[in-house]
């Protein structure tokens, strides 16, 4: 059906949009339709493809008397549309929405290029958390793996503010390679301290090393459910930011002068951030390249004001990880890849090739 | 590929058989033992060895099923069984091996697979005097040549013999009885869906076992383990899961987990409650309890039998 770069095709819709949009500042219907049009196209093109190959027809008529709310046809392959492919594919754009929604905000907040959940650590602090809490057996009573989350965003917050401030120490003006510095010195040391989670662990070895590996395979719609709630709250707070950060993608006094509570705007931020990744992680482990990569594809697109990349970091990062989750379900059938593999795979490539044009651009 | 397999163990089989008789015959040092391990290197031991370390858990339970386990000096981290194993000190595994532990413990061999340890260790381990051997099976007839070699390493032939015997008239038994004509398909779960599905496909012990029982192996397409697709177990609807998946003792146990999963409804195997959980590594191990797991799988499939239950 359709070709594999989705984000193209946006960069081939969005500039009749995008022009005007340019001078509303925001992010002007056309544009959202756009955006929204080609995710949902993926979407479908996401639950109609995979691993057992199901006619389009009934893959439709499943589906619809689903949400209908009809009987649902006796079709064979009904269990595995509606039980299988559909909430993974839904986990997979939530997931990957949420993450690049994270590595916009935080490109922006820190003026960084390069910032990430997975490049400042703020993801493997995470899952430390995530660990301990399987390890140590906490858990909340009566919610079932609330326990993983909750210790995965206080992991991740936690490893943001001590990323943050020792950087602040060592370089005031926060440059972008000291932070990338710090974050890959806290990604190795973090992954020391899990190393000797797991020695210590005994019997929860297991599923702790299995679940650092991180998959999406098997998820379900509370799942998904549970990603749409902290996306919708936490998005909303990050989106409503975007004036502010646009300001501070000016520097951080120009926003202050301009008015903007730096501190308060900056904690709110990196603890929306932090929930998001938290959630992330105890769900899907970690995925790398996602929070990078999208926001840079995007501001292609869009231009640097924040007021578009965030909006469009959520489609366009919904729309990569279904890609990629699409690559690793059937690259290989019936075998699986995990999914960190394609996403790591395509988002360096990805990565070197647009910093290679940037760094020409300016040059 | 196969048959090469076979023909290659076969040829060390005749090598080892030839080099003992050879050994005798020539009049070297009385008592010494030569044996080719399962790479094709040859070792010569003065005498059997009665100082050994192990570091897989399948040459441990061939140690103690041949009446060789009190020799035992050292073992590998995964040395589960049988419990007395336990009491043995642990020289860790794979990479983490302690080289130094196991030459403190002064064996005269150690037991080991392919891929564990560096060429580097292996000399550190030799020019301090410990013979290394290495038993590597890949399917049953490898286990055989694993329990002789080991049998002649440890003095215990006769032994080790009949083990072999023991398990060659299970398994001859076992295929017999199978009523099985190889349509019936089994789906083997080695990890849960939580983690990403993992499954045994050609070229393991349990599509061996399976085969032997009359049945097919539902992923028989795939090679060795792997990850694999949750539709695909849905489509190919097996008739049959063994899940050898481990239980921590909290949450639903590996068969509730399968029988609760959305979407599992209509598989065959579900329907009937025809779920096996083996929590003993019965059918992954190249060990003598490999006939244990088979005849778990056959009372599973095909009901307890006099002649099994005997």
């Amino acid at each position: 059906m359709r070709p594999d770069p989705g984000v193209r095709e946006e960069g081939a819709a969005a500039p009749s949009s995008a022009m005007p949009a340019l001078r509303r500042e925001g992010f002007g219907p056309g544009a959202y339709l756009a955006f929204a049009g080609v995710m949902v196209c993926t979407m479908i093109l996401c639950v109609c493809a995979g691993s057992v190959s199901i006619p389009v027809r009934d893959t439709v008529r499943v589906i619809a008397a689903a949400v209908l709310g009809r009987e649902i046809p006796a079709v064979s392959a009904r269990s595995i549309i509606l039980s299988v492919r559909l909430p993974r594919v839904l986990c997979v754009a939530l997931t990957g929405a949420a993450l690049s929604l994270c590595g916009a905000a935080m490109q922006g907040l820190l003026k960084n290029p390069l910032a990430d959940g997975s490049t400042l650590g703020v993801s493997s602090g995470a899952s430390l958390g995530a660990a301990l809490a399987i390890a140590l057996e906490i858990t909340l009573p009566g919610i079932p793996f609330a326990g993983t989350m909750v210790m995965a965003m206080l992991f991740a917050f936690l490893s943001l503010i001590l990323i943050l401030s020792l950087a602040y120490r060592l370089d005031f003006s926060l440059s972008t390679n000291t932070i990338i510095l710090i974050g890959v010195i806290y990604s190795m040391f973090i992954s020391s301290v899990l190393s000797l989670v797991i020695a210590f662990a005994g019997d929860h070895l297991k599923s702790i090393t299995y679940w650092t590996m991180g998959s999406l395979a098997g998820s379900s719609y509370k799942n998904a459910l549970v990603l749409l709630t902290a996306l919708g709250l936490c998005g909303a707070v990050i989106v409503c930011h975007a004036r502010e950060l646009n300001a501070f993608a000016i520097g951080e006094d120009n926003a202050r002068h301009i008015g903007v509570n730096v501190k308060r705007v900056k904690l709110t931020v990196m603890i929306t951030v932090s929930v998001l990744i938290g959630v992330c992680v105890s769900i899907g482990g970690t995925i790398a390249f996602v929070g990078l990569v999208t926001p840079h594809m995007v501001r292609m697109i869009t231009g640097p004001n924040h007021k578009r990349i965030l909006p469009a970091s959520l489609f366009g990062g919904a729309t990569f990880l279904m890609l990629c989750d699409l690559l690793a379900r059937i690259l290989f059938n019936p075998v699986e890849l995990p999914i960190g593999v394609v996403t790591s795979f395509i988002g360096a490539i990805l990565f070197v090739v647009i910093f290679y044009q940037s760094r020409r651009a300016h040059a | 590929m196969k048959f090469r397999k076979v023909f290659a163990i076969v040829l060390a089989l005749a090598v080892i058989l030839a080099l003992t008789a050879c050994g005798g015959a020539s009049g070297a040092k009385k008592g010494a033992v030569t044996v080719t391990d399962m790479t094709g290197r040859e070792i010569t031991l003065e005498k059997p060895a009665t100082r050994i370390v192990a570091l897989t858990a399948s040459d441990c339970e061939i140690l103690y099923a041949i009446g060789a386990g009190d020799t035992l000096v050292g073992r590998g981290e995964y040395c589960d069984y049988p419990a007395k194993v336990l009491d043995v000190p642990s020289v860790q595994s794979g990479y983490d091996t302690n080289i130094e532990q196991i030459i403190a413990l002064e064996p005269q061999v150690l037991l080991m697979s392919t891929m564990a340890q560096t060429e580097e260790q292996i000399a550190a381990l030799e020019s301090a005097g410990v013979q290394v051997v290495v038993s590597d099976a890949h399917d049953i007839e490898g286990v055989y040549t694993a329990i002789e070699m080991i049998g002649a390493l440890m003095g215990k032939d006769e032994n080790a013999a009949a083990v072999v015997d023991g398990m060659k008239k299970s398994f001859a038994e076992l295929k017999e009885n199978a009523a099985g004509d190889g349509t019936k398909t089994v789906y083997f779960e080695v990890s849960p869906l939580e983690y990403g599905l993992w499954t045994a496909g050609s070229g393991t012990f349990m599509d061996e076992i399976t085969r032997m029982l009359g049945l097919r192996n539902a992923f028989d397409d795939v090679e060795g383990w792997a990850s694999i697709s949750e539709e695909q177990v849905l489509e190919r609807n097996p008739d049959y899961i063994v899940t050898i998946t481990m239980y921590f003792g909290e949450g639903p146990t590996p068969e509730e987990e399968l029988l609760s999963r959305s979407g599992w409804e209509d598989v065959t195997a579900i329907k009937n409650d025809a779920i096996l959980n083996l929590v003993d590594n019965e059918l992954s191990r190249p060990a003598p309890r490999l006939v244990d797991g088979a005849k778990m799988m056959y009372d599973f499939i095909y009901g307890e039998t006099a002649e099994n239950a005997a």
